[in-house]
């Protein structure tokens, strides 16, 4: 077992986790990120343009009234979420080629707007379509950053600039370096779009539409979460590695719910986004582990485990788990592995159905993830009660999944501190690894 | 005595951080320590630090962090994955000390 762990290691996970780290995909990763605070804030007046309170009362009905203006917020943040992803993402990539990031940043907003075709309407003079600067424009967003900073890189490589005496202050010469780059970035944007007319985001969407698709099916969902809790049982990151890939399709979702319930959409059309996870499967961080740290604080006997729970039953509720994933450990201890990998797989298969037959309201706004779960869920949900007893539901069966395979791990420790009279200093030190 | 603890997003080191503090607190050695993310050791490494410590999940990122801290000349040391727990401040210091001037 303890071999096939260590082959497991080398040959999969760790390459794998190193090929998330490439750069164009660490600058789409990053730039993704950067926009999450303006989602999070955004996607609460949702909550506020639909309060979770009796239909007659007078402040629903304010609230109701006044649902466009409350919402303004909320369609200039999260709405057009891509403006300011694709911003990010020129700047992360040009900072790792170390160009001037803001240069990268403001390029790639270019191209993404000239990708989409103004309209010219009566009352407003010109106006940009914003749900092509939304979650659907994700995909054309990462596209255009990603190319038009390689053209600036092209350029400063190939020397390809308007090369300034060096008796002129850096930042205007460094202003006349930008020109022909820019020129080039807008010139190929103008002649896809106008000249020749094609709209990249049919496009893209057309192309996209079976991931979209795939992604939010069950099987979508487990692979996923199985690869971040296995990527975990090796001690990496696994939401910094699957997250890389899959957030971009996961914002989709979330932003897509978000636009249907603005809209005042009966039925939202996404299952999963990005909290569904967070919130019904991640209870406690990844492998749903604030089961097990309930079981380990208040069923174990071993004083070790019991410490361990203990300890790690605070951060748990904040859903930050890596003292007890480094703690117990679960990392390459085959018997705690099973069940951190099977319990999550089960708890999303409790979720989606009870999404998918309509028991739980899809999540459509992104509170922070650090929240205690039942809150979130409720948040996210929209102010779904039902979304927050799943949440104990899924507490509970993690906690019985746990519970015989930690029940076997803690009679080991309790023999171990039994015959080894060094408990204390093995408390100290933490130091279980001749436990496995 | 500056150290810098590096992990995804700079939430699970500040309780490994949390541990190394008392423990120094307890040998009397003045310790300043923060966590910061993997995206933001770039920008906060000239700050002053001593050590820079890599927490084990983001491992994959080690190479990148450590030719950050080289180029800014300052020690780069992954953190075993037994180390990074709120009970591992006695075994964390250790493996500090050794750069306490």
């Amino acid at each position: 077992m303890n071999s096939f762990v260590d082959f497991l290691d080398r040959r999969f996970s760790g390459p794998m986790a190193r090929l998330a780290e490439q750069r164009h995909l660490s600058a789409i990763r990053d730039g993704v990120i950067s926009a999450l605070p303006f989602i999070i804030i955004g996607s609460f007046f949702l909550i506020i343009a639909f309060p979770p309170l009796p239909q007659g009362w007078e402040i629903t009905k304010w609230c109701a009234d006044h649902a466009a203006q409350i919402l303004i917020p909320y369609r200039m943040t999260m709405y057009i979420m891509s403006l300011y992803v694709a911003f990010g993402i020129g700047y992360s990539l040009s900072k790792s080629y170390k160009m001037d990031p803001l240069s990268g940043g403001q390029v790639a907003v270019a191209a993404l707007l000239l990708s989409i075709v103004p309209e010219v309407t009566k009352d407003f003079g010109f106006v940009i379509p914003m749900a092509d600067l939304g979650g659907a424009g994700l995909f054309v967003t990462m596209v255009v950053s990603l190319l038009s900073v390689e053209v600036l890189r092209f350029c400063k490589a190939k020397n390809v600039t308007i090369k300034m005496p060096s008796s002129v202050p850096d930042s205007v010469s460094r202003s006349f370096e930008a020109l022909i780059p820019v020129a080039l970035v807008i010139g190929i944007m103008t002649i896809i779009t106008v000249v020749f007319g094609v709209d990249l985001h049919s496009l893209m969407g057309k192309l996209v539409s079976p991931i979209v698709t795939a992604g939010d099916s069950y099987l979508g969902v487990l692979i996923p979460v199985f690869f971040t809790t296995f990527f975990w049982a090796f001690g990496i990151h696994g939401i910094a590695i699957v997250g890389t890939v899959a957030r971009p399709i996961w914002e989709v979702y979330l932003t897509g719910n978000a636009a249907a319930v603005a809209d005042g959409a009966s039925k939202l059309p996404y299952i999963a986004p990005e909290t569904f996870y967070q919130w019904f499967i991640w209870i406690g961080g990844s492998g749903s582990t604030l089961g097990l740290v309930i079981a380990m604080a208040f069923v174990m006997r071993s004083k070790y485990v019991k410490a361990v729970g203990r300890s790690s039953l605070l951060p748990g509720l904040f859903n930050i788990n890596e003292p007890v994933i480094f703690g117990a450990p679960i990392v390459l201890n085959p018997l705690l592995m099973i069940p951190f990998i099977i319990s999550p797989l089960v708890l999303a298969t409790v979720a989606y159905i009870a999404t998918d037959i309509g028991l739980v309201t899809p999540t459509s706004v992104m509170p922070p993830w650090t929240l205690p779960a039942p809150i979130g869920a409720y948040l996210s949900t929209g102010g779904d009660w039902r979304a927050v007893v799943l949440a104990l539901v899924n507490i509970a069966i993690s906690f019985f999944i746990y519970l015989p395979f930690l029940k076997i791990y803690d009679l080991k420790m309790l023999a171990e501190e039994k015959t080894d009279g060094k408990t204390d200093a093995a408390l100290n030190q933490s130091g279980t690894t001749e436990s496995f | 005595m500056k150290v810098l603890f590096v992990c995804a997003g700079g939430m699970s080191s500040a309780i490994v951080v949390n541990a190394l503090k008392k423990e120094a607190e307890k040998q009397g050695v003045a310790m300043e320590a923060e966590a910061v993310g993997t995206p933001s050791v770039e920008d906060e490494i000239r700050n002053g630090w001593n050590l820079v410590l890599v927490a084990p999940q983001v491992r994959h990122r080690f190479d990148s962090v450590k030719a950050i801290a080289d180029e800014a000349g300052i020690p780069c040391e992954a953190i075993a994955p037994r180390s990074y727990t709120p009970m591992a401040g006695p075994t964390l210091y250790q493996q500090v000390k050794e750069y306490i001037k």
